[in-house]
């Protein structure tokens, strides 16, 4: 049986990790190497690693470091950051990246996710959904530009041009530690058929039980709880346990 | 001479050698015929697209020295992922074309009305029949695919995997060796498993 997989992600400045509430005060919480080290001998189930600040700030990713961090991993890792081209994608998977994770690009030009699939296949292409809560009760994607596209559209279109994973993250829930938004995951959910990682608000481990046995999504992804509290992945896979999911522990 | 991992620019090679190197065993990436015909082993990994795959192989001009290394001299061949399904004799993935044809079998999409596709994440792996190499009646390992090997002969089927239906997820015929799953990202499970290949054959 398919197991439910709970998934820290790492989101990194370029320089150290950080994190962020509601993709705001970005707040240095240590060292990615030896955070990757820490998760793999924890046996995590995967690992995200993101560079948030990557396309604002007109840089690529830093391969060394991105390296380093794949090195200490004998489980799946995903990375993001600025990654526009094909040769982007080349050279993390030549290090050994598992998954691409794909934002800005995909929503300036939803067609560089079809030829990413086409050239590298489906499954290591994923795509980042930051989605907000507009005044009017739309879930939308979260750009700075006006007028963004709601969920429910961007998500079929990304499933229709090949995307192989959707990461959906609720910027209202970043960084708040007070449980995952239900509704815009169920929306998600409707939205595809894709294989769906949910992240934003996991806080302890009864917002995991709260996500899994109210959504069928396959995954959760958190950083919050894993820097700031005592809880251990493993906790979170030992409660979803005990309401009947399969975990791997 | 140690193993070699085909690099046919089907990518993962990476992980492939990383894991090798935890291990203690010497592997070189390589599409060098010369280096191909000296290893004490081949390892075919690989993401991506089928007709991509065997279109690389052909490019490269490895299919005739790999037939012949693995299935006139028996060469202890490992097979990951897309290096499991290249082994069939046909593919679907985008279109229909010949696989290496090793194994006899087809590889097509996954087709489920609930489940999500692709197949992602870990997921029990249950074996058939006892083996030397899977050691565990079930483990869990990592997956992530959307077209599945349909083997002919069930009895080159070494362990099953559970989705919605029954699906390969690992084959052993003779010299052959060959997962659906990652065995590099399985963390203990699938280092063991790369472990028990080279202790049997190497």
């Amino acid at each position: 049986m398919l197991k439910v997989r709970i998934i820290p992600i790492l989101t990194f400045n370029g320089f150290g990790l950080v994190k962020t509430k509601q993709f705001q005060q970005p707040r240095m919480v240590g060292n990615p190497v030896q955070a990757a080290r820490v998760y793999n001998s924890r046996g995590v189930d995967e690992l995200l690693f993101l560079d948030i600040f990557a396309t604002k700030q007109k840089r690529k990713l830093n391969l060394k470091m991105v390296s380093d961090v794949i090195r200490e991993c004998f489980m799946p890792v995903g990375i993001g950051g600025g990654i526009d081209n094909i040769e982007d994608i080349r050279d993390l998977l030549k290090i050994g990246a598992d998954k691409v994770i794909i934002k800005t690009a995909a929503i300036n030009d939803p067609d560089f996710v079809n030829k990413a699939a086409d050239f590298f296949g489906a499954q290591c292409i994923s795509v980042a959904v930051d989605a907000y809560l507009d005044e009017n009760g739309v879930y939308r994607i979260y750009t700075t530009e006006k007028g963004a596209i709601p969920v429910d559209e961007f998500i079929p279109l990304m499933s229709e041009k090949g995307a192989g994973e959707i990461v959906l993250t609720s910027v209202d829930r970043d960084g708040m530690m007070q449980g995952f938004d239900i509704d815009l995951v169920k929306l998600a959910g409707k939205s595809c058929q894709l294989p769906i990682v949910v992240a934003g608000g996991g806080g302890e481990p009864a917002h995991f039980t709260e996500l899994f046995s109210q959504t069928d999504c396959g995954a959760a992804a958190a950083a919050s709880i894993f820097h700031f509290t005592q809880f251990t992945p493993l906790d979170i896979k030992r409660a979803l346990e005990t309401i009947g999911k399969p975990v791997r522990l | 001479m140690g193993a070699v991992v085909i690099d046919y620019g089907m990518g993962n090679v990476a992980s492939v050698q990383k894991a090798l190197r935890f291990l203690q065993i010497d592997s070189v990436v390589s599409n060098d015929k010369t280096i191909i015909r000296e290893a004490s082993a081949l390892i075919l990994p690989g993401v991506g697209a089928f007709a991509q795959g065997m279109h690389n192989l052909h490019e490269s001009g490895l299919v005739g020295v790999l037939h012949e290394e693995v299935l006139q001299n028996k060469k202890p061949f490992l097979g990951i992922c897309l290096g499991m399904q290249l082994l069939a004799t046909t593919g679907t993935e985008p279109h229909t074309c010949q696989g290496l044809g090793w194994v006899a079998g087809t590889v097509r999409k996954m087709e489920d009305s609930v489940l999500r596709i692709p197949h992602l994440g870990w997921n029990t792996v249950e074996r058939t029949r006892e083996s030397d190499i899977i050691q565990q009646d079930k483990t869990d390992c990592y997956f992530i695919h959307s077209y599945h090997f349909d083997a002919e002969d069930p009895n080159v089927v070494l362990a099953t995997v559970d989705y919605g239906k029954t699906y390969v997820a690992a084959i052993e015929q003779n010299n052959i060796f060959a997962t659906q799953f990652h065995p590099e990202k399985s963390q203990d499970a699938g280092l063991a498993m790369l472990k028990q290949f080279f202790q049997k054959y190497a």
